[in-house]
């Protein structure tokens, strides 16, 4: 019987190309018309370390990380039984290897699972041929674990096309060569691991990270000051030159301090503007996020969260800013906090954010999360698409004195653009008055800051607050990269006949108190699950009574993810 | 966006220096050299041309980075030490504005050291004008970057012990194109480097000697130790650091005109967001 899915790992050394196996089979069951998602393992290493791409690929879309991995492709053995813990297999998982890699080391043979004796390398290939170029087993693994899966050998060689075309036509065709080699070699394994039939719409292959970016664009943002970090690094690497064809500038800081700075410059400006970063950098950020609020200009941090503390673990994931994202700051210094729910969910929340940050100016984050942001998958084009951002500029008629920091009327009061002639204003991070100089009085301290939390009291997100999926009288309350196990946890308790509903906040802060009640309708049991030890979501929630006070917490450190079965033997 | 991104070309109309002050009182204590920054800023940007709302002053924190404030211009006082990193962004992105940051020796120079030294490396075009007081005044006094290493203070009895730290080779050898030093006592000729430096490609600075009456009096002495420059160096940044490092800190004047390159803008827009879309497809 023809599979839904399939999970597959393609695992090795650095520099034995996992991640190109990896890349080359996802794009090529994107192109057959299947849906799919592939995230990464990496080493510690900057180089030469143990890499693997973790691939599941099928009809419908994929959002969570599989329970189980039904094929392990080693590309070598070398220092690849450190990924064990992370890569779940068991006795009916396929494990292929090339016999002259060697056995299979303890860690991996305990799975009990089959081993597929499978010689990946090119015999005839030149000793210095493979000097130049690695012995290319992992296009062969690619070619011939895609064609297992009944994946049309156009696809997988145009796949090779898309991915290495920029190489130029050697080793385009040399690749291609021995994807195609390994398509040949199917056969003779004589396993059934075909997919069934796919739909074959109009898809998008697509990273977290490049979702934010695109939606970043989408929204209008034209300027980005950032600093390099893990895991956000690649995000800026892909925005940079779409960024200036564009029209728009990327300015790599001195440090996250000048990065932000940077951005709020700009924002000033009137050019919508954005820095992204990960933890540490967000940690430096936080005294002009401040700076943001006080001085209401707008501003949309991406915050890709990698565990933590100090330097933590910088290639894997944790859900463990929430704290700080919503409570960073000294003083009372209300913003917003939006977290993608999915993939290509990234798109959306993005471009949400800048026109949120836009209208209300305020600093908006985006608490994005490693897991989400290298994962790649395929996803329908994302068409659902906020307002275009428009920032209150207009305002006061002409000769009357300018209020830039105005009370008592729409706490959002209009901000000129620099150029306006008889607009002038300081943009004030000191307590000011309404004419925007520094008033150290106590009525006007309160004044202003009851402005700013009215433009937050005030701000309905609509239906973008959230979504609701399933029914049933236990709710599971996830948000970020936990909602996709969430969803399949709820799916597969729905097939054993519980209704369990998920709730997935995008509107981490303020608390959408109004659709929440609304979601929390007719719920006996509420499950709120993160990725952090300490319940930073659901103290929140608890401290704004926005969840009831037996409410469950289910919250562990990462950095391995949610599998749904975790959460099915939670909730079951 | 409704308004105009573009600032308008400079009308013919001729501005008064009063033209370009906010009326509000400076905090300032009596006596203090910053009053003579604000007038020489006021007079060159009449001297200049550009109507007030073309100009943007940045400033970080300190009594010199409350100067936004006292002028008709718009501006943006943000935190301490960053005004560079938030003018460079600015400048960035409204290329078409007169961007100048303002602010101290402790802003510039200690917490802000970082971002002095990578905006001098961007040589974005605008103009950097620190008051140099070589103290913490809004703290009460204690040593900053360019204090002697002897000058006595409660946080530091006996001298801070410390090498002043030199913001004119710093910027020489970092890559700012204009650098110059002038002394609030003198805003006729402030006003000149103010509006030589507003004309000047790329990144100007200009260390201005601005004393600080209440914490440190003795600098009211500056006025009989400051002198024109005795230095003609141009385009030469060897010879112009060496110059600057032998100099005693009281030479006024133009001590460094470069010619290099600045960061460059964005470019007219060649694609949509539609056209980025279409990578996508697998």
């Amino acid at each position: 019987m023809p599979r839904h899915s399939i999970a597959v790992v393609f695992a090795g050394s650095g520099g034995s190309g996992a991640m190109s196996a990896g890349a080359v089979f996802l794009r090529a069951a994107a192109r057959a018309g299947y849906f799919g998602m592939m995230t990464q393992l990496f080493g510690a290493q900057v180089r030469g370390g143990e890499s693997a791409a973790l691939v599941q690929i099928g009809v419908e879309p994929i959002e969570a990380q599989p329970d189980r991995f039904d094929a392990f492709v080693a590309l070598d053995w070398d220092k690849v039984e450190q990924f064990a813990a992370e890569i779940p297999l068991d006795e009916t998982s396929l494990i292929f290897a090339d016999p002259s890699a060697g056995a299979v080391p303890a860690g991996i043979a305990k799975s009990k699972g089959r081993v597929v004796a499978l010689t990946m390398s090119d015999p005839g290939e030149s000793k210095i041929d493979r000097a130049l170029h690695g012995k290319r087993v992992n296009m062969f693994a690619a070619g011939c674990l895609a064609a297992l899966c009944g994946l049309p050998a156009d696809d997988i060689g145009g796949a090779v096309e898309s991915i290495f075309g920029e190489k130029g036509g050697d080793v385009v065709g040399a690749n291609r060569a021995r994807a195609l080699a390994g398509v040949q070699a199917a056969p003779a394994l004589a396993l059934d691991l075909k997919l069934a039939p796919p739909t074959h719409d109009r898809r998008w292959l697509i990273s977290g990270n490049q979702a934010v970016a695109l939606g970043a664009l989408r929204g209008g943002v034209r300027f980005v000051g950032c600093y390099p970090i893990t895991p956000a690094t690649d995000l800026v690497e892909w925005l940079a030159p779409h960024l200036l064809k564009l029209g728009g500038r990327l300015v790599l800081g001195e440090d996250e301090l000048a990065s932000v700075n940077l951005a709020l410059g700009a924002s000033y400006g009137g050019v919508p503007a954005m820095t992204v970063t990960s933890g540490p950098g967000f940690s430096l950020m936080v005294e002009s996020l401040g700076l943001a609020v006080a001085a209401e200009i707008p501003l949309v941090v991406i915050d890709v969260m990698r565990a933590g503390p100090s330097t933590g673990i910088a290639s894997k994931t944790e859900q463990s800013d929430v704290n700080l994202a919503i409570y960073g700051a000294h003083g009372d210094a209300p913003r917003v906090v939006l977290a993608p729910l999915s993939v290509g969910d990234c798109a959306g929340t993005a471009e949400y954010a800048v026109y949120v940050a836009e209208a209300l100016q305020v600093p908006v984050i985006v608490l994005s999360d490693q897991m989400l942001g290298q994962a790649t998958a395929v996803i329908d084009p994302v068409s659902d698409r906020p307002p275009p951002q428009s920032r209150k500029t207009n305002g006061a008629a002409a000769g009357q004195p300018f209020k830039r920091y105005a009370t008592g009327g729409d706490a959002v009061t209009p901000m000129p653009l620099p150029g306006t002639p008889g607009r002038e204003w300081v943009a004030e991070g000191l307590t000011h008055n309404e004419a925007g100089l520094p008033a150290s009085g106590a009525a006007m301290h309160a004044a202003q800051i009851h402005k700013r939390a009215r433009k937050i009291r005030e701000f309905d997100a609509g239906d973008r607050w959230g979504e609701v999926t399933g029914e049933g009288d236990t709710a599971i309350l996830a948000f970020g990269s936990t909602v996709g196990p969430a969803r399949e946890a709820a799916r597969r308790l729905a097939e054993a006949g519980r209704n369990v509903r998920v709730i997935a906040l995008r509107l981490l802060a303020p608390l959408p108190a109004k659709q929440l009640a609304q979601a929390l309708t007719g719920v006996r049991r509420v499950v709120v699950i993160e990725q952090n030890d300490t319940g930073q979501l659901y103290r929140h929630l608890l401290g704004h009574k926005a969840v009831p006070v037996d409410a469950e917490s289910v919250a562990r450190p990462g950095p391995l993810p949610f599998r749904p079965s975790e959460i099915v033997n939670y909730v079951a | 966006m409704t308004d105009t991104l573009t600032a308008a070309a400079p009308p013919s109309c001729v501005y008064d220096a009063k033209d370009f002050s906010s009326g509000a009182h400076p905090v300032w204590c009596p006596g203090c050299g910053d009053f003579g920054v604000l007038a020489a800023l006021e007079r060159a940007l009449a001297k200049y041309g550009r109507p007030p709302h073309e100009v943007v002053l940045v400033s970080g924190i300190g009594c010199s980075s409350r100067l936004p404030g006292y002028m008709s211009t718009y501006g943006f006082h943000g935190v301490h030490g960053r005004a560079l990193a938030a003018g460079s962004g600015l400048k960035l992105a409204r290329p078409d504005l007169e961007v100048i940051v303002v602010g101290g020796d402790g802003d510039g120079y200690s917490i802000g050291g970082n971002h002095f030294i990578h905006a001098c490396r961007r040589n974005p075009d605008m103009l950097y004008v620190v008051m140099d007081n070589r103290v913490y005044g809004m703290t009460k006094g204690q040593p900053s970057p360019t204090t002697e290493p002897d000058w006595d203070s409660d946080i530091a009895p006996g001298g801070i012990g410390l090498r002043p730290f030199n913001p004119l080779a710093v910027a020489i050898a970092s890559g700012a194109n204009y650098v110059a030093r002038g002394f609030s006592g003198d805003p006729s000729g402030l006003a000149d480097l103010i509006v030589d430096g507003l004309k000047w490609p790329g990144f100007a600075f200009i260390e201005v000697l601005s004393p600080c009456v209440t914490f440190r009096p003795e600098q009211r002495e500056w006025k009989k130790m400051v002198r024109p420059s005795a230095m003609s160096v141009e385009q030469d940044r060897a010879a112009a650091t060496a110059l600057v490092l032998a100099d005693d800190g009281f030479s006024l004047g133009v001590l460094y005109r470069g010619d290099r390159a600045s960061i460059a803008p964005a470019l007219i827009p060649e694609i949509t967001t539609g056209d980025v879309e279409r990578e996508f497809a697998p």
